[in-house]
């Protein structure tokens, strides 16, 4: 269970929050979906949840462990229980899919008998056993993204936490890799995957948590969520639903509803829009 | 072993994906420790040297014209009970005379001999034992009777003393300057050899790896770095001072017979140094360039 209890984070130098009292539970075996624009504190959010950076007030805390109060030299005792997922996918370009995959196992120390048992494994998973040999640039996004998902899954991660990993792939491998990080979830690991992709988000009933400015604005299951995120990308709805909207241009989005879709939107989502800036002002 | 083998795997291998700066900071470094052999070898040379002149600073004491054999032997003794006296050494006139009668042509040798007589008085050769007290020997000695004269060169060895402190002082200063400097070459390499690897740091961070994993392999590097500059420095100065021994051999015994110091008496200490100081520059200069690194740097985000 990871409990974030009255978190706020504000950089050294900086005037405003990052994060401004942030309270949320997740559950053992959940799949989260956090949501936000560039700036609302989505990478704080994972900063503070990998234990990179301490809130300046309130606590996390992720089982038994206290991310506050967590020992400097325990911190990668910590990290091994987490299976981060990267935009940028981060596969060394010169070592293949299976030692990429087996570095992650090797520089914490694990036995090349374990690895040579385990990496085939969680390839298999990821669908990757006849790539097992390529370089990463010999793959596609999609497929350098599950490469990255195996290495998350080869240390036997309770928590994979994917940061934008639908971000340098096409639309129809972003499903993929969603649906792959979903089955991961259905055996029992708690996933977190952060995104500016609403579009992405609306395709799965799962729970998404929205950040903007550094508060969660929403926090529910689909149909709550459906209705909160209706103004921020009304586009994608009528063209692809893969397009990935420009990030921050939110406001343009729902300017551009006001003008021309107005008459077209519902009037309860309409109020919905108006609840949600009143409570990012605060 | 398997940990280990792989530690020390990564860090040649480091050294191999940082061809260019591998190679930079090895000639560097073996430049520096070349440097440092070289002021350590003159330092010991130039010891050797002083400490060889030092050893002829003699004090020559001549006895009264008129004195008999008996005074002769009472004043052995007086001045053997002179305090920092390391020995005496009787020169009698005969033996002296014979000398300067070597050294002189023929004729006028000849012509010495038959006058049969010898205007030299019976000395002594006076030996002191720490040089710093040479003028309180001298002024004791001076105070004894039945002395004609007394002749020393408390100058010379005066200036020696001198020269040797201050030979002490710049070759430490130099050897502490280059030390920095190859600190500096070691550390400014491992923060090189990070960067270009940040990616690696990156993802070793965010899967769990100690600090000391992910250092590791930067120290073994630095490490190989230090050894192969240590040896190759060696080498370098063990070539250099055998080259300078024989263009310097005939000028310096003209200053006295000081004796030839061979560099292999000194080549395992050189080398154990240059290679411990290799080793130390390289977990000194890796390590803290590594904390900073390690420090500054966060994985979530990753520069381009």
């Amino acid at each position: 269970m990871i409990e974030f209890k009255n978190v706020s984070k504000k950089y050294d130098g900086a005037n405003v929050h990052a994060l401004k009292d942030i309270n949320l539970t997740i559950d053992k075996g959940e799949f989260v979906f956090v949501v936000g624009s560039s700036g609302a504190g989505k990478s704080t959010f994972l900063k503070l949840m990998m234990r990179e950076d301490v809130p300046s007030t309130g606590t996390i805390v992720v089982d038994d462990t206290d991310l506050t109060k967590i020992k400097k030299r325990d911190i990668p005792k910590f990290r091994r229980r987490l299976g981060i997922v990267f935009q940028d996918f981060r596969l060394i370009p010169n070592m293949t899919v299976f030692d990429n995959v087996a570095f992650a196992m090797r520089v914490i120390g694990t036995k090349e008998k374990k690895i040579r048992r385990r990496v085939p494994y969680v390839l298999s998973l990821m669908g990757l056993n006849d790539k097992a040999r390529n370089y990463p640039k010999e793959l596609s996004g999609g497929e350098q993204q599950r490469v990255a998902l195996a290495r998350a899954l080869a240390n036997n991660a309770e928590i994979i936490i994917a940061d934008e990993p639908t971000g340098n792939v096409d639309p129809q491998m972003s499903y993929e890799i969603v649906d792959l990080l979903m089955r991961l979830n259905e055996a029992g690991t708690t996933v977190i995957m952060v995104t500016h992709e609403h579009s992405l988000v609306r395709c799965f009933d799962k729970r998404v948590i929205i950040l903007d400015k550094g508060s969660v604005v929403s926090d529910g299951g689909a149909i709550i969520r459906e209705a909160a995120t209706a103004h921020i990308n009304p586009i994608s709805e009528i063209s692809n639903e893969y397009v990935v909207p420009p990030e921050e241009d939110y406001s343009a989005y729902s300017s551009v509803s006001d003008s021309e879709e107005s008459s077209e939107e519902n009037p309860v989502e309409v109020a919905e829009e108006e609840f949600i800036i009143a409570g990012g002002d605060e | 072993m398997g940990k280990f083998g792989y530690l020390i795997k990564e860090g040649f291998r480091n050294l191999k994906v940082n061809k260019l700066m591998s190679v930079a900071s090895v000639t560097v470094l073996f430049s520096c420790l070349m440097l440092i052999g070289i002021a350590f070898m003159l330092l010991v040379n130039i010891e050797a040297f002083i400490g060889g002149i030092e050893a002829e600073n003699v004090i020559m004491v001549y006895a009264d014209l008129d004195s008999t054999e008996l005074d002769y032997i009472s004043l052995g003794n007086r001045l053997d009970d002179i305090a920092n006296v390391a020995s005496i050494e009787k020169v009698k006139k005969e033996a002296a005379y014979e000398e300067i009668l070597a050294d002189l042509d023929e004729g006028l040798r000849a012509y010495l001999t038959s006058i049969e007589e010898n205007p030299l008085p019976d000395a002594y050769r006076v030996t002191v034992a720490d040089m710093s007290g040479f003028e309180t020997v001298v002024s004791e000695i001076k105070t004894l009777d039945g002395i004609e004269r007394v002749y020393e060169n408390s100058g010379l060895a005066r200036q020696l003393q001198g020269i040797r402190d201050s030979v002490t002082y710049i070759s430490i200063g130099m050897i502490a300057l280059l030390l920095v400097v190859s600190l500096f070459i070691i550390s400014n390499t491992i923060k090189v050899t990070m960067f270009s690897r940040r990616l690696e740091i990156s993802i070793m961070k965010s899967v769990g790896a100690t600090n000391s994993f992910i250092r590791l392999p930067f120290m073994v590097e630095g490490i190989i770095i230090g050894i192969i500059a240590g040896i190759l420095a060696t080498g370098a100065v063990w070539g250099i001072y055998e080259f300078a021994l024989g263009s310097f051999t005939a000028v310096l015994s003209g200053f006295g017979g000081s004796a030839r110091i061979e560099f292999l008496d000194y080549a395992l200490y050189l080398a154990a140094a240059f290679v411990g100081i290799g080793i130390f520059t390289g977990i000194f200069g890796s390590a803290t360039s590594i904390r900073k690194y390690l420090k500054e740097r966060k994985f979530v985000e990753l520069e381009e």
